[in-house]
């Protein structure tokens, strides 16, 4: 399986328009919705609004990564945003976050989806990938830098 | 060095590996050895085996879900929130890296010792331990009542209505009497269960009416409970009916299989073997008067109460009849004293040997013996028949050849160092007490040397 699967150049933004953490959330939504990933819009924000209730995913170093599980979602999708001036997303370590990963997945989806995002999820670990991430100027680079 | 940890987080799509991965990561940096377990909502991924935790220093559960300990016992554990672990791992690794070793030796020795311990109170032997435990409170209880009836004089309790009858009442004929049948009952439950409880009491006291003592009792333990195991096993009833397996079905077959075989298989050959014993002592009552004090003797402390030892009690008081003094009671009632003299002595020569209950039933048994109450002994038999049985056999056996060798004569039939009371109701009596001591001292090194320690 490849990261392409769930990515694409197209569910990714180089700079985002928002300034807070609800807005990020809906524009990074947007992105997903445009590119029929999901059945239902609102509902979708919900679970990963809930998701955030819990704790914030904002990880700290400058990450954050929104996520839901929901039933409104048609196929499982990751969405990239990048903020060079950073958003307050509550983060872990109070810093504001510059990369923005929002994961979409279905109810009922297969373990080879789940393994692929839980292998990107570990690649933003290193800071050699934050690093390309934060110099990526065009999508492409974006997917390279988490293949 | 090494670490074992496990990360999990509610969804199980993101935190679960970052936090996985950051682990590693500082691990890595510090040059130690780690291995993360993830359960996210792929299941248990990179699971750590028994070998992983067993050569783990420290475990870190990094999870805000319920993550199993049951794993890790006897290590020392950290446990914390996911982000923890994404935030701060080499704080996390220092922490394990320098939590307080839980000597692993220690703990194997422990568990080895714990596993052995199940391995041997498995089986027949656990099932005859379960029997005798329930069995020694009845021994004690009852031995001492009667004990108390003969203080009053050996012959006290056959006026009815006065206070040694009482006595005897409490614990010869009630006390003594459930004694088999809660032995054999209780082995029965063991393995068996509840099921069992009901042929293993009934054939118990279906052993000690028709005379095959507590070794007729232990096989209508084991006989029951094996048999209720194999009617469990066998009988397949519709759901509906179910319900009377226990209240109905079990309880009136296994009872009924097992009463019939009780007096049919072990009843008739036990009647057989006691009227066979008194026949062949008559005949015998002509020649060597040692060689009939051993084998009085061997008599005496093989069955206790059983057909055996019957046959030769009674054969002793036949002596009496004739209203003379009879060495052969005395040698009878010497060689009826020594199995729990001996095994009270035992329980004080070699105390690992025996359980704390046996130990203290050994200071009961020291009353039993001087009161002739063989019975004081069976709880030691039932509980290891092989080592304990030729033991008091030998023990008596000798005591009953030197009560002849001293030629003491006994005037009564009962009632142990409670005869001395009665002027004239023995002759020798110091060299009596001498055969009764040397048969106890033998008694209690035979035991000594032959029993295993005890676990």
């Amino acid at each position: 399986m490849n990261i392409s699967e769930i990515m694409s150049e197209k569910m990714i933004k180089l700079q985002l328009q928002s300034k807070d953490k609800i807005s990020v959330i809906k524009e990074l939504v947007e992105l997903l919705y445009k590119n029929d990933k999901l059945y239902d819009k609102g509902k979708y924000i919900e679970a990963v609004l809930k998701r955030e209730e819990e704790f914030s995913t904002g990880i700290g170093m400058g990450i954050a990564i929104p996520h839901g599980k929901s039933s409104a979602v048609k196929e499982p999708a990751l969405a990239f945003g990048k903020s060079v001036e950073g958003i307050d997303y509550g983060a872990l370590d109070g810093k504001p976050s510059n990369f923005f990963f929002i994961i979409a997945v279905p109810e009922n989806s297969n373990d080879e989806h789940l393994r692929l995002l839980s292998q990107i999820s570990r690649k933003l670990m290193h800071s050699e990938v934050r690093e390309k991430l934060l110099k990526a100027n065009k999508p492409s680079e974006v997917i390279d830098a988490l293949k | 060095m090494k670490i074992v940890a496990i990360t999990s987080c509610p969804t199980g799509i993101a935190h679960t590996y970052m936090a996985a991965e950051s682990l590693e990561i500082a691990a890595k940096e510090m040059g130690i050895d780690i291995k993360v377990e993830t359960q996210g909502s792929v299941g248990a991924e990179n699971e750590l085996t028994e070998k992983d935790i067993k050569e783990a220093n420290a475990v870190i559960i990094a999870a805000d879900t319920k993550v199993s300990k049951e794993r890790f016992m006897g290590k020392y554990i950290i446990e914390v929130g996911v982000q923890e672990a994404i935030k701060n791992p080499k704080e996390l690794i220092e922490r394990a890296k320098t939590a307080k070793v839980i000597d692993n030796d220690f703990v194997e020795e422990v568990n080895k010792i714990k596993e052995q311990r199940k391995a041997e109170t498995k089986g027949p032997y656990k099932h005859l331990m379960t029997g005798v435990s329930f069995m020694i409170p009845f021994v004690v209880a009852g031995g001492i009542i009667i004990a108390l009836s003969f203080a009053f004089g050996i012959n006290a309790f056959k006026q009815e209505g006065t206070l040694p009858a009482t006595l005897m009442q409490i614990g010869g004929s009630s006390a003594f009497a459930l004694m088999i049948p809660i032995l054999s009952g209780y082995i029965a439950y063991s393995i068996a269960d509840r099921p069992g409880l009901v042929p293993g009491m009934i054939g118990g006291m279906l052993a000690s009416s028709s005379g095959s003592g507590f070794i007729g009792g232990i096989i209508a333990g084991f006989t029951a409970g094996y048999f209720v195991n194999f009617l469990k096993k066998i009988i397949k009833l519709p759901k509906t009916f179910q319900g009377l397996m226990p209240v109905l079905i079990l309880p009136l077959l296994s009872t009924l299989i097992i009463g019939l075989f009780m007096i049919y298989i072990i009843g008739k050959p036990v009647s057989a073997i006691n009227n066979g014993m008194t026949v062949w002592l008559k005949n015998l009552s002509g020649t060597n008067s040692v060689l009939l004090g051993i084998i009085l003797g061997l008599m005496m402390a093989f069955d206790m109460g059983g057909p055996v030892n019957k046959a030769a009690y009674t054969f002793g008081v036949a002596t009496l009849s004739s209203g003379q003094p009879s060495m052969i009671m005395a040698a009878v009632m010497a060689a009826g004293m020594t199995p729990p003299l001996g095994l009270a002595l035992a329980t004080i020569i070699a105390k690992n040997k025996f359980t704390a209950q046996e130990i203290e039933a050994g200071k009961t048994a020291w009353a039993l013996g001087i009161s002739f109450i063989t019975e004081g002994a069976i709880p030691f038999a039932a509980a290891d028949p092989i080592r304990v049985i030729p033991s008091i056999m030998i023990g008596s056996a000798v005591t009953g050849a030197l009560s002849m060798i001293f030629k003491s004569a006994l005037t009564v039939p009962h009632g142990g160092i409670y005869v001395l009371a009665i002027p004239n109701a023995i002759t020798n009596l110091s060299l009596y007490i001498i055969a009764i001591a040397t048969g106890t001292i033998i008694t209690a090194l035979l035991i000594s040397i032959l029993k295993k320690e005890c676990r």
